[in-house]
């Protein structure tokens, strides 16, 4: 009978497979931390204050900017005249901003862009802001390309959208301190220039009305690092064929058995799957093509490889339960309970992202979170996901911790064995909790290097001369962790050709019996799947 | 304390930061005139080009400042609003204060602050940090404009070629497409070293002085400067975060540089520069190459204090007493300024006054009240008419 590779591979090879794929995460994370540049860049960008002329204010192919022909008549907010009405006013923001004399413009590797309203608002003793008002803003936003004339902008999208002021004021400053203002994102990068303008129409009479003194209107910009990406897609480009390959050797391996797959399999065939579609390299189309769904795209991949992985980690620990009926095949079915709770987290994150990041499709400026009844069920749905990350959790824990007892308890049975056996099995309950305890280790990892993250900003400096890029290593670093979690996954778990020399033990009469009566117990499907299963099915069944 | 050098000094010698080989007190503050010449009386609009071209400009710049105007097209108009944001500042800070922070006409050749920047006094500290500090906030707020267009991404690896070759603008797409570029700051405090610090070489005790002034009120800019960050991971999640700093008000420089002010240090020269034997490892040596002309250490007066940090203030000597005129100094008096009866402060009667006694006065003003803002240029207010006693210095 046959039993899975990690059950039949000597320690040293297991040794050199544990140290290649070691040495395989380093390099993950060393060339996130020292090839890399940080994940995202932030640029602020100051509203320049231009006067509308124009007597038809609904115009939309006429625009305003500072820079290049045609730039608009800029004035100063400090000093107005009465004379200015304030659909007159238009805060124009020309993206990206040029820098050593150099007209930048967005590269395609810089795939998203997503702008940030920061409001300045000047105290004046007799006047009163409300901490919490609404501010009614008119954006439009605009896009040039390399050789386009400087004076030519093309509509890209406009939309009239309601936000929520947040400013409050310690004692006598001169400012009120805003919160900043989500405005809109762009999934795809596709243009060279994009230009912004914002006016804050009055339409009605209590529009705009408690905002107080504005003095200035900031603008910050973010947008993914050209070479982040470069880096990121180059990890990919290289894991997709890895992946792939080891999933058809896999998948052959398995069909080269008599049987039937088992669930497990099943589940490791999925998972490589949603790897795969994970790692697909996708982000080389949005080089040609314009492509505003990748973030929504970006959000499902990583949803399904996470389902995937927390289903997983379910039926791995399900099927090494020592269930009662042997009989019965084992099924998804069986599990349904424990798996709703993934299910349940995922439908609840997929129609909140459908929600907002769906919606962002056809408008960019739009958010679920303005509305109070777009908060509620945002926040609703988003607490159900945690309420289901929540019990998925208990489930889990609660599993593995009947795994371990029950693998204690049956070890107790062990010293009756034959010493050949034994040692046998005690090696596959060694590795058995080896890979337990690497999946928590590499869970930990993510924990940790995540909070790590959130707690120390910026860089990190181990040495005047190195300089770590501590997020974009940590990206880099968790991303092929998993790839290489999974990897040894569908290595170790594929079906192994090796025989057990059982001749070895003929000597032993005791052993030969129990060597017939394990042979026989098991129902002749089972006679494949993995030897620890059957071994602790038999072990029941003393 | 006696300035022998301050009588040499007269208004001939009006152009003579150019050749002027006198020991005279910072050579490098002409340009704060600069914050009277982009007023509306002088220019109406701003714009680039019209300031250079200005001749009352013109005189008040070193040949090196003249040089770093043309090179960066635009930044002529963000230092004069620097310094006249400055100006404003710091009149707004030492509004209850004997020594107002009062300005001369702006006339060519004479300093706008008058004649209290010869004495390395307190007061000559504040203004050289704040004006640093305006140019400072100035420069970095009109990168963010797109105002100023040879703003530099990371000022540190490219310094200041002063003609850029092709490849150089390359390089520079090619870093910006590669790691993007933000902080505006940068550009701003390097570009105030400079334009402020031209002509201070550090050599004299008193331009040692104005430097390290200079460079604590840029430092004051920067330490306030604000973080600001947005989320953008799987929906939005916190695993993506990407932080920004803001621009501070000046108003919050100008707080933390009064502060400074209010705890300012008296220095003397360290031992070093006075031919002693270096006594501690972070001695300086005696020729500073002109890079490391932001290295030195200053001794506090009194040995028992803490050595001045890069942020606080210091001043040489005590500041001249502001209650009674004095053409030399240029400080006017305190007489006829208004002072509050009640306080115990610098801005009571008392001390404002200096003892002269007030005058207490009855009015009736009319003013704004309860107002409400609306966008974009309507204040609608009531009118209050209140009854205010007003107290004059004698």
């Amino acid at each position: 009978m046959t039993g899975t590779i990690i059950e039949n591979l000597s320690g040293r090879k297991l040794a050199v497979l544990m140290t290649f794929l070691l040495l395989c995460q380093i390099t993950c994370f060393l060339i996130g931390g020292l090839v890399a540049p940080t994940p995202a860049n932030a640029n602020s960008i100051l509203g320049t204050v231009c006067q509308d002329t124009s007597t038809v204010k609904n115009d939309t192919t006429k625009w305003f900017y500072n820079r290049g022909r045609g730039s608009c008549k800029s004035i100063n907010l400090e000093d107005l005249h009465q004379d200015i009405s304030e659909a007159d006013i238009v805060f124009a923001f020309q993206m990206p901003i040029p820098r050593d004399s150099n007209t930048l413009d967005y590269s395609r590797w810089q795939q998203n862009l997503i702008g940030v309203l920061q409001f300045e608002i000047k105290y004046h003793s007799q006047m009163e802001v409300k901490p919490r008002s609404v501010v009614t803003i008119d954006a439009r936003l605009a896009y040039q390309n390399k050789g386009d004339p400087e004076d030519e902008w093309k509509l890209y999208t406009q939309s009239i959208e309601k936000r929520h002021l947040d400013c409050y004021i310690h004692n006598d400053e001169y400012l009120y301190n805003c919160s900043a203002i989500p405005l809109f994102e762009l999934g795809s990068l596709y243009h060279d220039f994009y230009l912004l303008n914002v006016r804050l129409p009055v339409d009605t009479p209590d529009m705009n009305t408690n905002i107080g003194h504005l003095q200035d209107l900031w603008l910050t910009v973010i947008h993914q690092n050209g070479g982040f990406t470069m880096v990121w897609v180059s990890l990919k480009t290289v894991f997709f064929p890895c992946i792939i390959a080891i999933l058809v050797w896999f998948w052959r391996r398995i069909h080269m058995l008599q049987r039937k797959p088992v669930l497990l399999e099943k589940m490791l065939l999925c998972l490589g799957l949603a790897l795969c579609l994970l790692n697909m390299p996708l982000e080389y189309l949005t080089l040609h093509f314009d492509l505003p769904f990748m973030l929504l795209l970006g959000d499902i991949r990583q949803g399904v490889f996470y389902a995937m992985l927390f289903s997983f980690w379910l039926i791995f620990a399900g099927e090494h339960m020592l269930i009662q009926d042997i009989s019965a095949q084992s099924s998804l079915k069986q599990y349904w309970r424990h798996l709703s709770a993934v299910a349940m987290g995922c439908i609840s994150l997929f129609i909140f992202d459908m929600c907002e990041r769906g919606v962002q499709l056809r408008n960019p400026f739009y958010s679920i979170w303005v509305t109070d009844i777009g908060t509620n069920l945002a926040l609703t749905f988003i607490i159900l996901a945690g309420i289901s990350t929540g019990v998925y959790f208990l489930f889990l824990c609660y599993m593995v911790w009947q795994v371990f007892k029950n693998i204690s308890n049956k070890r107790q049975t062990l010293p009756t064995m034959c010493s050949v056996r034994r040692l046998h099995y005690e090696g596959i309950i060694y590795r058995f909790k080896f890979l337990m305890l690497a999946t928590l280790l590499c869970a930990a990892l993510t924990v940790i290097g995540f909070i790590l993250g959130q707690v120390a900003e910026g860089q990190w400096k181990w040495d005047e001369n190195i300089e770590i890029e501590y997020t974009s290593a940590f990206f880099t670093g968790v991303y092929g962790m998993w790839n290489i979690y999974i990897f040894a996954l569908l290595v170790l778990y594929a079906p192994s050709h090796k025989r057990w020399a059982v001749t070895e033990n003929t000597s032993d009469t005791q052993n030969l019996s129990e060597e017939i009566e394990f042979n026989g117990i098991p129902s002749e499907t089972s006679s494949e799947i993995s030897s620890l299963t059957s071994y602790i099915r038999k072990v029941n069944i003393d | 304390m006696k300035c022998p050098w301050l009588f040499v000094f007269t208004v001939l010698c009006m152009r003579c930061e150019a050749g002027g080989n006198k020991p005279r007190r910072g050579r490098g503050s002409m340009w704060w005139g600069i914050a009277k010449a982009g007023e509306p009386n002088n220019l109406s609009p701003i714009s680039p080009g019209v300031l250079y071209m200005d001749p009352a400009v013109h005189a008040t710049l070193r040949r090196k400042q003249r040089r770093l105007a043309r090179e960066n097209p635009g930044v002529l108009a963000a230092v004069a609003k620097g310094a006249s944001m400055a100006v404003t500042e710091c009149q707004h800070q030492f509004k209850y204060r004997r020594w107002n922070c009062s300005t001369r006409n702006f006339l060519r050749g004479k300093n706008l602050f008058g004649k209290i920047v010869d004495r390395g006094c307190r007061e000559t500290a504040f203004i050289y940090a704040i004006t640093s500090a305006g140019v400072t906030h100035a420069v970095a707020r009109a990168c963010a404009e797109g105002s100023i267009e040879s703003c530099t991404c990371d000022y540190s690896h490219v310094d200041r070629a002063p003609h850029r070759s092709r490849a150089a603008a390359a390089a520079n797409v090619r870093v910006w497409k590669w790691g993007g570029c933000s902080d505006n700051i940068g550009f701003g405090f390097r570009f105030s070293r400079e334009f402020v610090d031209t002509g201070e070489r550090g050599k004299t005790l008193r331009e040692k002085m104005n430097l390290h002034n200079n460079e604590a009120g840029r430092a004051h800019v920067q330490t306030e400067m604000r973080q600001e960050c947005k989320c953008h991971g799987m929906s939005g999640s916190c695993t993506v975060k990407t932080c920004w700093m803001r621009l501070p008000s000046f108003r919050s420089v100008g707080d933390a540089l009064k502060d400074r002010f209010d705890g300012a240090s008296r220095v003397m020269m360290p031992n070093t520069d006075l031919e002693v034997p270096a006594q501690s490892n972070d001695a300086v040596p005696h020729r500073v190459p002109r890079k490391d002309r932001y290295k030195f250490k200053l001794r506090p007066h009194n040995p028992d204090h803490k050595y001045p940090g890069n942020k606080d203030l210091v001043y040489l000597e005590s500041s001249p007493g502001f209650c009674e005129k004095n053409p030399r100094l240029g400080i006017p008096g305190t007489h006829g300024r208004a002072c509050n009866d009640t306080s115990i402060g610098v801005d009571g009667c008392d001390l404002m006054c200096c003892g002269r006694g007030y005058k207490t006065e009855t009015i009736f003003v009319v003013e704004r009240c309860n107002c409400t803002f609306h966008w974009c240029c309507e204040v609608k207010c009531k009118t209050c008419r209140t009854e205010k006693v007003v107290h004059t210095c004698l």
